[in-house]
């Protein structure tokens, strides 16, 4: 075939073809977009979740519904690109001294629905976090918080009950909460409808979002912020890590919010897509059972917490995406002091079956480790177990089951171990201090050290940030003594873009739609 | 299945409220959705819902919004992929049958058998991608990711579904193939078709008239048997290809313990599988020559 002296095969003609469909039966996220409004939608697909529970801060957990929410919305603080804590509502803020501070707030923001942004809704939202009939999730975060003055309708201060080192970091645009609501909207329509058509004063509206779908988003011209240049942003829900990478290279979607680790080598070679990618504020482990059963043994734990590479985790469950950790403190996490990998954390079979003599429990003995999720996370606890077993003769089997089952039986203490991790957290006392506090609520694996409880204790009241940074560093030697948990390694973070998305600036917290409001598509 | 559903591990409470729940937070959210009551009461309250086609409301997958919308909107998307690619099965599995068995024996039978063995042998899953890779990130023919409803553009629907409805015809197709082959050398041979030869019928009237209706019987048993996992067998398949489903609904509801949503597709699976089974029965009886 030809066409002008031009030799046509039947592939290109197949490919015409496909392409006029394609032109003419766009995807749902992509609907109307033509040629006049080829700059008017983002297809931001949100990959490796698909459930959405609430779009209401204070209700929020999910790092999916934090993708959203950060475009949603501000908070009184948020971090630059250089993860400095800058002011955001908040025009400027002063440490008035040790439990006290003052922000001054910006004049003449407006929320989505036209309101106006006041100190009266700061003091709404930061109450409303704290009330306790509201079970607010991520209520421990302001608990330190005594007293909330509004000095006049763009200035509040904020009193704690003692120094409170975290605070800062928690009053940010990031899993905090403590994003601000418009007062009036809840008011108006009630907690239930804001979860799901949510008013804030970022620079997209929630428009519509079809639960396990897709979510819509529409720009907010009125936004502090100044106008978002995309007028609108679709938000497909992908299930599968893999099909958000073959949406992206196929073209249905401009961006993902994260990349399979497998594939990140290959498709940093391929033109049609760009990697961002930097270290990660997240932490994996092994979390053990320290109340019962063989983990409730120190040199159990040291035995097998010796008897695995962690190296190797990097390689065959990251693909060299990540870094070996020896504590549970992200080294992208400025309070990270580096810590040299202890005895106990490093790979030595030798000393893992010496240590294992030390124990009542021998070879032989018997334990489970439950997995779920993706195939990386089982990659993880096979590895972990198969290495262990082989150097110590113990029998760790597997059992796959999902998160909810596994960190049921985790916290009531019916479960000898289980892979686990968190991301997106910005504060060390996120991290260690809720992991390694015995009353901290990621302690699902029932640890308990007073020395810890005093280090931790310790860490959030000091101001200072390098004698802080002092203080974790001497919690991780005493973590990495104890071992509660095996530290594993910590994981980069990744967004694939398509070439003609500009403006989207990656942050170590897995961060995603606050950035919107400055893409650009070329 | 409620009941079962119950024993098993698990907390709707951590599902929706993630894992940084408090206990005050997770004990709200048990007495907001009776789960602190008896599993009696409970299963009191679903049934007398459910009995006059009440199926409450999600709680944890998709908060607070009623499951019959919920099914209402996936079940089309279900049923179009899978009729879509029922009817992608039964065309390639009466040419490739009638084609095998019409030269069985011969090099195009034996072409037509392997990739029937291959077709079943073929894990979902692994299909799919290939699908993808080949025919939407090589060749660029089809999109890679994304459904569009029928509700919003049948001809749209028919493009972005093809490859989802490819990959779950694919097996299907193998055992249709398979079964329509043997059936048709099988009546070939028998004596009625002897007799309409030593009659003088033509070989194609023959074809259609005495072999091909008698084939179709055990034909379209099988299809009836498979169109019952048809529903389930999708579910891979709607995920990869993100198509908003009912499989992918039941699954992602079982994984975040929203009991009731399971509950409600199991019996949405209940009772198509009755009527599909119902239609069947009536199209073989309708096809049996003696019945006739």
């Amino acid at each position: 075939m030809s066409i002008k002296g031009k030799h046509v095969t039947r592939r290109d003609a197949l490919k015409l073809t496909s392409g006029v469909m394609a032109a003419g039966f766009s995807m749902p996220w992509a609907a109307g977009r033509g040629l006049a409004q080829q700059a008017a939608t983002l297809r931001a697909g949100i990959a490796g979740f698909n459930v959405i529970n609430t779009l209401d801060p204070m209700k929020a957990t999910l790092i999916p519904e934090f993708y959203v929410i950060y475009g949603a919305f501000n908070a009184l603080l948020k971090f630059n690109s250089k993860m400095e804590v800058v002011p955001d509502l908040a025009e400027s803020f002063t440490v008035a001294n040790a439990t006290t501070l003052e922000f001054k707030l910006r004049k003449g923001v407006k929320f989505q629905d036209g309101s106006d942004f006041s100190a009266d809704d700061v003091k709404f939202t930061l109450d409303r976090v704290a009330d306790e009939k509201n079970a607010a999730p991520n209520r421990s975060k302001v608990t330190a918080i005594q007293d909330i003055q509004i000095v006049d309708p763009y200035t509040i201060r904020i009193v704690t009950k003692a120094p409170f080192a975290p605070l800062l970091n928690y009053l940010t645009n990031t899993r905090t909460a403590t994003q601000i609501v418009s007062r009036t909207a809840i008011k108006a329509h009630g907690d239930e409808a804001f979860g799901r058509r949510p008013v804030g004063t970022g620079p997209y509206i929630v428009k519509d979002w079809k639960s396990g779908e897709s979510l819509e988003l529409e720009a907010f011209p009125g936004a502090f912020s100044g106008a978002p240049k995309v007028a609108r942003v679709m938000c497909p829900l992908i299930a599968e890590e893999s099909s958000g990478m073959t949406a992206i290279l196929g073209g249905q979607i401009d961006l993902t919010s994260t990349a399979p680790f497998a594939d990140v080598p290959a498709l940093e070679k391929r033109p049609e897509v760009k990697v961002l990618k930097q270290a990660g504020l997240n932490t994996r482990y092994i979390a053990l059972n320290n109340r019962k059963g063989p983990f409730a043994d120190i040199n159990f734990r040291r035995a097998v917490s010796m008897a695995f590479d962690r190296e190797v985790l990097v390689k065959a469950v990251l693909f060299g995406e990540g870094v070996a950790i020896p504590g549970v403190l992200p080294p992208a996490l400025w309070a990270d002091a580096k810590p040299a990998f202890g005895q106990y954390v490093t790979f030595n079979p030798e000393r893992a079956r010496a240590e294992l003599a030390k124990s009542p429990h021998k070879a032989g003995t018997e334990a489970t480790l439950l997995v779920w999720g993706s195939n990386w996370w089982r990659r993880m606890g096979e590895i972990v177990a198969g290495q262990a077993n082989q150097v110590l003769g113990i029998k760790i089997k597997l059992e796959a089951t999902d998160f909810s089952a596994a960190y049921s039986r985790m916290k009531a203490g019916e479960a000898d171990a289980m892979v686990m991790g968190w991301l997106g957290f910005v504060d060390p006392d996120e991290y260690i201090g809720e992991l390694a506090g015995s009353k901290g609520f990621r302690n699902i694996h029932g640890y308990a050290n007073p020395k810890m409880d005093e280090l931790l204790d310790r860490g959030r009241t000091e101001i200072d940030p390098a004698k802080r940074k002092q203080v974790y560093a001497e919690a991780e030697r005493l973590l990495a003594d104890d071992l509660p948990v095996l530290p594993c390694f910590c994981s980069n973070v990744h967004n694939l873009l398509r070439p003609n998305v500009k403006g989207f600036v990656q942050l170590p917290y897995s961060n995603f739609a606050d950035q919107f409001g400055t893409v650009e598509l070329g | 299945m409620f009941f079962v559903m119950r024993a098993g591990h698990g907390d709707p409470a951590l599902s929706a409220l993630g894992d940084l729940a408090t206990p005050e937070a997770i004990a709200a959210f048990h007495k907001r959705w009776g789960l602190d009551a008896p599993l009696v009461v409970q299963f009191w309250r679903w049934l007398s819902g459910a009995l006059v086609g009440n199926f409450g409301v999600s709680m944890t997958i998709a908060g607070g919004v009623p499951i019959a919308d919920l099914i209402a909107s996936r079940l089309p998307n279900t049923m179009f992929i899978g009729l879509y690619a029922l009817v992608i099965a039964v065309m390639i599995s009466l040419l490739a049958g009638t084609v095998s068995a019409l030269r069985h024996g011969r090099l195009i039978d034996s072409a037509a058998t392997s990739m029937a063995v291959l077709g079943i042998s073929m894990p979902d899953f692994w299909l799919s991608y290939v699908l993808v890779y080949a025919l939407a990130l090589g060749a660029g023919l089809f999109p890679s990711y994304g459904f569009i409803s029928p509700a919003d553009s049948l001809v749209a629907a028919l493009y972005s579904g093809f490859l989802p409805a490819l990959a779950v015809a694919a097996p299907m197709a193998a055992a249709f193939t398979r079964i329509l082959r043997t059936a048709l050398i099988e009546t070939l041979y028998r004596d009625h078709v002897r007799v309409a030869r030593s009659l003088g019928f033509t070989g194609a009237f023959i074809f259609v008239h005495y072999v091909l209706r008698n084939a179709l019987i055990p034909y379209v048993t099988v299809i009836g048997l498979q169109v019952r996992y048809l529903l389930g067998g999708t579910v891979v398949v709607e995920r990869i290809f993100g198509v908003p489903g009912i499989g992918a609904l039941m699954v992602d509801a079982a994984f975040g313990r929203d009991y009731a949503v399971v509950q409600a597709c199991a019996l949405t699976f209940l009772v198509i599988v009755l009527i599909v089974n119902f239609l069947v029965d009536t199209l073989c009886n309708a096809l049996n020559p003696r019945a006739a």
